[in-house]
């Protein structure tokens, strides 16, 4: 994952290192805001806490490590622009109706895993905060200083889910719990994890990666190459959009 | 909304677009075949279709069309939001390429302008001439958004320096075109037959490095996916 930009070699792990020499300059935007320490500065990240992690089925990737959410006093807030905000607690997740699909993970890394996710339906979700017809946008908070952005209509797209659950357990720390997005034909770095907030506007803001590296804010998966964990990462051709390879088993 | 007609059309010698660096193939139009503004008339005859090393393409054999026109630029988003006011651009710029756009969306589109979506290989011919190249500007070039992980589209005129040997423009870089032909290849998975339809001409990428395609690549996709780097263009018979 590398790539010459203006003869620097840049890639999300060096970006991480280049900022920890800014980091005397001030604490990178946003984060540190809450109090807790900020370990993408730092190469002695504490072993607890979760982290980037290759692990040989499904690699973790995690823009600030963190502890993890606690559940009991997490909650997600869901509003802007509408009509009837609303702040739910865990349990409160398990009111939506619940679909599942097996979809990949593409990941701009090259790398790309499978899972099966179940979680609700973006729509529902509307339906309870009923935004403003003029909310075309939403922005995503994490509680690792996350933040990413869609729009409406992308999330109302058949295969996007708020999950839940990966591969009938409850979704693990490192994979977002306790609420993720899945947007299978966006690429990893759009599907937030650990979601606290969501955020409808009338103005599309930009996402973490984009304003931290040479990363669209569409984050579309483009036609190319992956390389799927579950293929010892042999090279594939993708024709863009949700990644489907010969032994995936389409919708 | 019919398409006007030019004035120019009779025994013109079209040679296309002034252009510093590809060579254009001169260009006869017969009497009363009628070119439509922004099109290009190609002029039947043989062209050389795939490439021996893409075992999902023609391999490289001569194929023989008959004269056809095909439109100049990629459909604009000015141009289908006449068609269809309400259509999402997600950042609409009105010379930009017509985008997240389905088969079926870009075929009624064609249609209503008394058009129709190119085959593939007449897209093909358009892009590549009659020489076999492997670019529609024949040597090497890298893309200028390498280094960068998503989509950028451009206006469709913006590439003189890119344009085909006839004169077409966007063959090969801005988004990806619906062809009227579905996607098949020999020994193509049964369970995949018939599911996908061609799309032809854009960029690929893995990670941060955007590379063109080369002209005679075969991209596939589900007729109802709508993406940020799916357009197209229209063509129509010559007679």
């Amino acid at each position: 994952m590398k790539k010459s930009l203006d003869g620097i070699k840049f890639d999300r792990r060096r970006f991480l290192g280049m900022s920890s020499s800014l980091a005397v300059l001030g604490p990178l935007a946003p984060g540190r805001a809450w109090g807790k320490p900020d370990y993408r500065n730092d190469k002695n990240i504490p072993e607890s806490y979760i982290q980037n992690r290759d692990i040989p089925d499904f690699h973790i990737r995690s823009a600030n490590p963190f502890l993890g959410v606690d559940v009991a006093s997490w909650t997600l807030s869901v509003g802007g622009l509408a009509r009837k905000p609303l702040r739910m607690v865990y349990e409160d997740l398990f009111g939506f109706k619940t679909y599942s699909q097996v979809s990949r993970l593409k990941c701009v890394e090259c790398w790309s895993a499978k899972a099966k996710w179940e979680g609700f339906r973006f729509r529902e979700l509307m339906d309870r905060v009923q935004p403003d017809p003029s909310a075309k946008y939403v922005g995503f908070q994490s509680a690792d200083s996350y933040y990413e952005s869609y729009l409406v209509e992308e999330l109302l797209m058949p295969r996007v889910l708020m999950v839940l659950r990966m591969n009938d357990q409850p979704l693990s720390q490192e994979h977002g719990f306790p609420l993720r997005l899945i947007a299978p034909f966006k690429y990893g770095y759009k599907n937030a994890k650990y979601i606290t907030a969501i955020k409808f506007a009338d103005s599309r803001g930009r996402n973490y990666w984009a304003n931290n590296g040479p990363y669209s804010v569409d984050g579309t998966i483009q036609p190319g190459i992956d390389h799927p964990l579950d293929f010892g990462k042999k090279p594939l051709p993708i024709n863009g959009g949700e990644v489907f390879h010969p032994f995936d088993e389409r919708p | 909304m019919r398409w006007r007609r030019s004035l120019f059309a009779f025994l013109a010698v079209a040679v296309s677009c002034s252009n510093p660096s590809v060579e254009q193939i001169k260009v006869e139009v017969p009497p009363g075949v009628v070119v439509p503004e922004g099109m290009a008339y190609i002029p039947a005859g043989e062209f050389i279709m795939g490439h021996p090393d893409d075992p999902k393409t023609e391999r490289g054999k001569k194929v023989f069309l008959k004269a056809y026109l095909i439109d100049r630029y990629e459909t604009t988003q000015a141009r289908f939001r006449e068609f269809k006011p309400g259509h999402s651009f997600q950042g609409g710029k009105d010379k930009f390429p017509a985008s997240r756009v389905t088969f079926q969306e870009a075929e009624d589109y064609c249609r209503q302008a008394g058009k129709r979506l190119p085959a593939e290989a007449e897209w093909e011919k358009a892009a590549r001439g009659v020489d076999g190249r492997k670019w529609p500007w024949s040597g090497y070039i890298e893309s200028p958004n390498d280094g960068f992980s998503g989509f950028i589209p451009e206006e469709v005129d913006k590439r003189p320096e890119w344009v085909s040997p006839f004169g077409i423009y966007g063959m090969g870089y801005n988004v990806w075109e619906w062809v009227s032909d579905g996607y098949s290849y020999q020994d193509m998975p049964e369970k995949d037959k018939g599911k996908f339809k061609a799309v032809r001409g854009g960029p690929t990428q893995t990670h941060l490095t955007v590379k063109f395609t080369p002209a005679y690549f075969r991209n596939w996709m589900d007729p109802e996916a709508r993406y940020n780097f799916i357009g197209f263009r229209c063509a129509m018979d010559a007679e």
